[in-house]
């Protein structure tokens, strides 16, 4: 953990004076989203028992990983412009 | 500052009129908002009692980039409003004719109760204790039922419900409030509660399951640090911290994962405490959702140099955050108003078919950030590191402007030739036109993303069907932190009264239900409400708890602190 923490001799109180934001439960958030999906999952009459749904997020969640790696590749400047232009087609005869 | 960038806004000094009230008569007068010292001021006169100044920012910058607006791009916006429950009969207007009039701009986003004014605590601050007011509090299950039923009725009805108190959860009827409150619609119920009936030692455990089991999704927990110094300070109770953990114990037992910390923030009492909350916070993440910090509100007669000295604004709240982070939620690019986010909550609202939720509130009330967890460095990081937040507002407020007619009116091309059958044929017309609407909308908002994985995923699932299971999954994976500072007499602005999106709903004797914004109630008619309502308070109810212990603290002067801002005495 990288906090120090330490008893303010005025107040009696104990500070932690963070340096990060490290958290000491990595697993447990990770479990805390995935559990909450879980739980409405087993309701039955869910949007994550929905196939055609999970095809959809899971299609696009690998795109978005192609595109992050397109994006480090163009550089900045050249990304910008391609979000512009992305923007303008999403826009396009609206 | 993305819609500043390039204009010379932020180097002019800002000026604004709006309408106020007097600190001392609470007579409707006019007021200024302006720039001195990089602070932002609101000045006023009463005729009969004189000048008076207060502070409403103590960041002049980050004032200036959240009230200055362009064409596409405003934190100030109108919403869509159900219609007015009263006529304005009085003539000195907002906000003497609430109930709600026809004055205001914002519909409900979150429906207060209060269940009671009883209490296990006698907090010094607070005003809702039936030892404090002399009288009793408590609508019936009936009273409880048309409250909840005047709220889900309207056009656009609130999706989540508060119940407030005093403490609700010493109410034994509470699980089946809970239920009632899921049986009328309401999608998130939130219990505002110091852990009461959470941490009991002797059948708490069983108490929060039956809760949840009932409905309870959040607890709007109070928790003003990690220091029993603190809360000896805050509810002159010793060892509190102890209890404080039981309630989280319990609520981890129980599978209760969503817990939202809320802290009153006073100067030098709790300010300190900022950073240890947030560590708190992460610390217990699997069921923590959230940190809500509220600056005190001020009331009684104060002098000048006591308001300025008390006076603890969200600008304060979020630059101490900066500074007990290292800078890592700085107030430079990790913050923005509640209103942030109307357009794109409008546009998913339209293309999923799902109740709209409107936070049009004014940006003075409230700003937030969510904090995740950064997979590739195990650091919980602003969630604005996962996307470009200002590029993707951008996006969706150019999107709701191109798409804002269709929602109004939706295809009618074969109606009018086919008739009933075509009817069916333009159902089938507007279906295809939204799928390709949210393709496009789908298109410009991830395009603007810069981590993928599951968060991501469930991002991509809140934007495709808005629905609650992908909302509240969300935001498991999320920490949000907000800062909210409710208004009183000294910094009232008529025009935040006007838009604010969390109101009260009071039974009222002659059968009819009294919608009142929250602001409004508690500095002006809370009052003469709860003497309209009141029962007699009998002995039992007056010595159920013994509360004498929060009346000893003496080195705390916060008798003018209090959480909504009513006068000393009533």
């Amino acid at each position: 953990m990288s906090q120090k923490e330490y008893i303010d001799p005025e107040t009696r109180m104990k500070i932690r004076k963070l340096t990060d934001l490290k958290p000491t439960a990595a697993k447990e958030y990770q479990d805390a989203m995935l559990g909450r999906v879980e739980y409405f999952a087993n309701k039955g009459d869910s949007n994550f028992n929905n196939t055609i749904e999970n095809i959809i997020v899971k299609g696009l969640s690998s795109l978005l990983g192609l595109k992050v790696k397109i994006d480090e590749m163009l550089g900045d400047d050249r990304k910008e412009k391609v979000h512009d232009a992305i923007a303008k087609l999403a826009l396009f005869g609206l | 500052m993305y819609h500043l960038d390039g204009t010379d806004v932020l180097d002019e000094r800002y000026y604004q009129k709006t309408r106020s009230v007097c600190p001392e008569c609470l007579k409707v007068i006019d007021a200024e908002i302006l720039e001195e010292d990089d602070q932002i001021w609101m000045k006023k006169n009463c005729k009969e009692h004189g000048d008076f100044k207060d502070k409403i920012s103590s960041n002049a910058k980050y004032y200036k980039w959240t009230h200055y607006g362009t064409d596409e791009w405003n934190f100030l916006k109108n919403g869509e409003v159900n219609p007015p429950d009263c006529e304005s009969t009085d003539p000195r207007g907002c906000p003497y004719n609430c109930g709600l009039c026809d004055q205001h701009l914002s519909s409900c986003s979150l429906a207060l109760i209060d269940l009671t004014n009883r209490c296990n605590f006698n907090c010094n601050f607070c005003y809702a204790n039936v030892q404090k007011a002399g009288y009793w509090i408590e609508p019936s299950l009936e009273e409880l039922d048309r409250i909840m039923n005047h709220f889900r009725s309207k056009p656009m009805p609130p999706p989540s419900i508060m119940f407030t108190g005093g403490e609700p959860t010493v109410r034994a009827d509470f699980p089946e409030i809970c239920a009632m409150a899921k049986k009328h619609g309401f999608q998130e119920v939130i219990v505002a509660t110091n852990g009461y009936g959470f941490q009991k030692k002797n059948g708490g455990l069983e108490w929060t399951k039956k809760v949840l089991e009932s409905g309870v999704d959040t607890l709007y927990f109070q928790f003003d640090g990690i220091n029993n110094i603190t809360y000896e300070k805050t509810r002159g109770i010793k060892n509190l911290m102890n209890y404080k953990m039981r309630v989280i114990e319990n609520c981890r037992k129980a599978g209760l994962s969503s817990i939202v910390l809320v802290a009153t923030i006073a100067k030098g009492i709790t300010d300190i405490e900022i950073g240890n909350i947030i560590q708190f916070a992460i610390d217990n993440i699997d069921v923590v959702r959230g940190i809500t910090f509220q600056p005190v509100s001020l009331c009684g007669r104060i002098s000048h140099e006591d308001l300025t000295g008390l006076r603890i604004t969200n600008a304060d709240v979020i630059q101490e955050i900066d500074n007990q982070t290292g800078g890592k939620i700085g107030i430079e690019n990790a913050w923005y108003p509640l209103s942030t986010v109307v357009e794109m909550g409008r546009i998913i609202s339209y293309l999923a078919d799902v109740e709209p939720v409107e936070f049009t509130c004014h940006p003075d009330c409230g700003f937030a950030t969510y904090m995740v967890l950064d997979p590739d460095t195990n650091e919980m990081v602003p969630l604005m590191e996962y996307f470009d937040p200002l590029k993707i507002v951008d996006f969706s407020n150019r999107f709701w402007e191109k798409i804002k007619k269709k929602e109004k009116q939706p295809i009618k091309f074969f109606e009018n030739i086919l008739g009933e059958f075509g009817q069916t044929l333009d159902k089938g017309l507007n279906w295809l036109n939204k799928q390709q609407l949210k393709a496009r909308f789908l298109m410009g908002m991830l395009q603007y993303t810069k981590k993928p994985g599951k968060l991501m995923e469930l991002f991509t699932r809140v934007l495709l069907n808005g629905n609650w299971e992908s909302i509240s999954s969300f935001t498991h994976g999320t920490l949000l932190i907000s800062s909210m500072h409710f208004q009183d007499a000294y910094n009232f602005n008529v025009e935040r009264a006007k838009r604010c999106i969390v109101h009260f709903g009071i039974a009222m004797p002659d059968g009819s239900v009294k919608e009142c914004s929250f602001c409004t109630m508690n500095t002006f008619h809370r009052p003469h409400i709860e003497k309209a309502i009141a029962k007699k308070l009998t002995e039992k109810v007056k010595n159920e708890f013994d509360t004498t212990v929060g009346l000893l603290t003496e080195e705390v002067k916060q008798e003018v602190a209090r959480n909504g801002g009513q006068e000393k005495g009533e």
